[in-house]
């Protein structure tokens, strides 16, 4: 089937068109310092078409948010609880590739056994517009090797993969041939050279070197293969300052807390992670796993073994934000490619070009 | 639309004081046709206090009409609360969450439950079901062990336990007082009266982490099956529906894949030693 095109001057119409039924659209935005954000563009503009490289926070913040209201506590005494949903539509655009398939697995874990309400309206109410990568982005990600970008294959629900003239559309759901359909007019057909200039930006990713197996990867964890050295090393370097769960588009933890004013207040969930030592602690004190090397440990063993086990893939989608945050080094990249004995070049952190270069793509 | 980490209200109908630290609580839920009345032995609740949070607690009585009991042992700020409250307060509660002892499995055959301090209460649920229906069971031997004579829960229950045909009930506490005969020490020093049939027993086991480890060693030495072996274990718990991760253990989740795993599950999951 041959993709669709829009050129540039036909999204901002796009785009135009879009914000007008929804609450908040959600887009990359050039904040001080040249960081890219993702924040709600409704009403003042200024969003991205193409960008650099990956925003700072993924996008997932908006799904779950650092902080949450899980229900209103309209009287201590009573207990009188009502729960708060949020039932804002919100158009995300010009998400990565890497950070799409984060939200797939997202997706995935909310949903196993008991659903989480809250995740769930947010995710109906949201539509999701990919921005593929036309080039290997300067934060030193590794999504080739994860199977994740350049280019996104699901849980997506419209992809602008960018060529030199526009950019071609994919849709993914019954909601993005919605919005292919209401605005039809902007949409042409693409033409094979368009496509080719597609293959040719795959061709780019992929000739260095061949992909991760995660099976391969998750066995090799699984069977403690991994030298107790490198775990060591890893906890050694470990300052607990929690970036990279923070950052990692597939992290979910979270803990609940009760914040009262008189009889009345909250209970709220906020993000939450486990290289903190207090994570696992128990009333009373008892830390059932109380040596730091193990909280690393549970982090990575979390992401490239059990859920390749539950999901079939990695949690891990090489966006390279933990490497980028980490103050002591730590290397999930240079983990993998340790034990699995790959072949992939690690960009050294002072070889990583400043991310404000030009924002050409191909 | 079902929010999950909304409780619903339960009435205070009872509390009994079982040691300085452990009180038991009886609750009534108000909206009598909610699911957390079809829980089963093994299962746990989370119990919400507005302004002190929400912790996990094992049912700790068999189900019966319209109420459960809890034993709640006072250890830190939440409990600490609960400790306060009077019969006719009102609590938030949810559930009935994790699974469930393999009650089918254990059909005709001997029983051991080892429990240590407040350990007592999450087997508390099946000791009642498996006394309930006594001629569908084999010998059952409980060896129980505190950490002195009046911290000893359930005290009248255990008599009435020792009353039945084909069973045994063996105490133990660690700093004995002026009037206690019986055994001093920890529960695996009584292991040598048992008197069961090796291959037909199940074991459970609940109490502190130290004493499930060493009390499962002398089990195996003894030579119970470590397929028959199960224990109820305890992690810190946000949400109890396998979302806040923080009772994730080598990829599974207490909340959901426990509170209850067999020994043969825990050596996988790494927490046997």
């Amino acid at each position: 089937m041959r993709l669709l095109f829009i050129a540039k001057e036909d999204l901002k119409i796009l785009i135009k068109n879009l914000k007008r039924d929804c609450d908040e659209f959600i887009s990359p935005k050039k904040e001080h310092l040249d960081d890219i954000i993702f924040t709600d563009t409704k009403i003042d503009g200024n969003e991205l078409l193409d960008y650099e490289g990956n925003s700072v926070i993924s996008p997932r913040a908006f799904l779950l948010p650092q902080t949450e209201e899980l229900f209103k506590i309209e009287s201590v005494k009573t207990c009188e609880f009502v729960s708060i949903i949020d039932k804002k539509k919100r158009i995300f655009f010009g998400v990565r590739p890497c950070d799409i398939k984060a939200i797939g697995l997202m997706n995935k874990f909310f949903f196993d056994e008991f659903i989480d309400l809250f995740y769930r309206e947010r995710l109906n109410q949201s539509i999701f517009i990919v921005l593929a990568c036309g080039r290997r982005c300067a934060t030193g990600s590794f999504c080739h090797l994860m199977d994740t970008g350049p280019i996104a294959r699901d849980s997506f629900d419209l992809q602008l993969i960018p060529i030199s003239r526009g950019y071609l559309v994919e849709t993914g759901s019954k909601k993005g041939r919605q919005i292919l359909k209401n605005n039809i007019r902007l949409f042409a057909k693409g033409t094979t050279n368009d496509e080719k200039e597609m293959k040719d930006i795959l061709r780019q990713f992929r000739k260095k070197a061949k992909q991760i197996d995660f099976r391969r990867l998750a066995k090799i964890i699984e069977n403690n293969e991994v030298s107790e050295s490198i775990w060591l090393d890893i906890g050694l370097r470990c300052v607990v300052c929690s970036g990279c769960v923070s950052l990692c588009p597939t992290c979910s933890c979270f803990s609940v807390v009760d914040r009262l004013n008189g009889d009345t207040g909250i209970r709220l969930r906020y993000c939450d992670g486990c290289p903190y030592a207090g994570f696992t602690r128990m009333a009373g004190g008892n830390i059932p796993e109380p040596q730091h090397k193990d909280h690393i440990r549970r982090f990575f063993e979390h992401k490239l073994n059990i859920d390749v086990k539950r999901y079939g893939v990695s949690s891990c989608v090489g966006c390279a934000r933990c490497i980028q945050t980490c103050p002591g080094n730590i290397n999930i990249h240079d983990f993998i490619r340790k034990i699995t004995n790959h072949k992939s070049q690690i960009p050294n952190k002072s070889q990583i070009p400043n991310s404000n270069i030009s924002n050409k793509y191909v | 639309m079902y929010n999950e980490y909304l409780p619903i209200k339960a009435v205070i109908e009872k509390i009994v004081d079982e040691s300085p630290d452990v009180k038991t609580f009886t609750l009534r839920p108000l909206d009598k046709n909610n699911c957390i009345l079809k829980y089963k032995p093994g299962q746990f609740m989370m119990l919400s206090l507005a302004g002190f949070g929400e912790a996990p607690f094992t049912f700790a009585s068999a189900p019966r009409d319209g109420v459960f009991e809890i034993s709640v042992r006072k250890v830190g700020s939440l409990t600490g609360a609960i400790h306060k409250l009077k019969e006719n307060d009102i609590v938030g509660i949810r559930g009935p969450y994790g699974n469930t002892f393999p009650i089918d499995k254990i059909k005709g055959k001997d029983l051991l439950f080892v429990g240590g301090g407040c350990g007592m209460a999450p087997l508390r649920p099946l000791i009642q079901h498996v006394f309930k229906n006594r001629k569908n069971y084999g010998r059952i031997e409980i060896v129980y062990g505190c950490r002195s004579p009046k911290d000893i829960s359930y005290k009248d229950e255990i008599k009435t336990w020792q009353a039945n045909s084909n069973t045994k009930v063996h105490l133990t506490v660690d700093e004995p007082d002026e009037d206690w005969t019986g055994a001093c020490g920890v529960v695996c020093i009584l292991f040598d009266k048992i008197n069961l049939a090796l291959n037909k027993t199940y074991v459970f086991l609940c109490g502190p982490g130290i004493m499930i480890k060493s009390a499962i060693k002398d089990i195996l030495k003894l030579g119970f099956k470590e397929n028959n072996i199960y224990a109820s274990l305890e992690r810190y718990m946000k949400c109890g529906i396998g979302k806040c991760g923080h009772c994730y253990i080598k990829g599974k989740y207490v909340c959901l894949d426990g509170p209850n795993f067999s020994y043969t599950k825990m050596r996988e999951l790494g927490i046997d030693s």
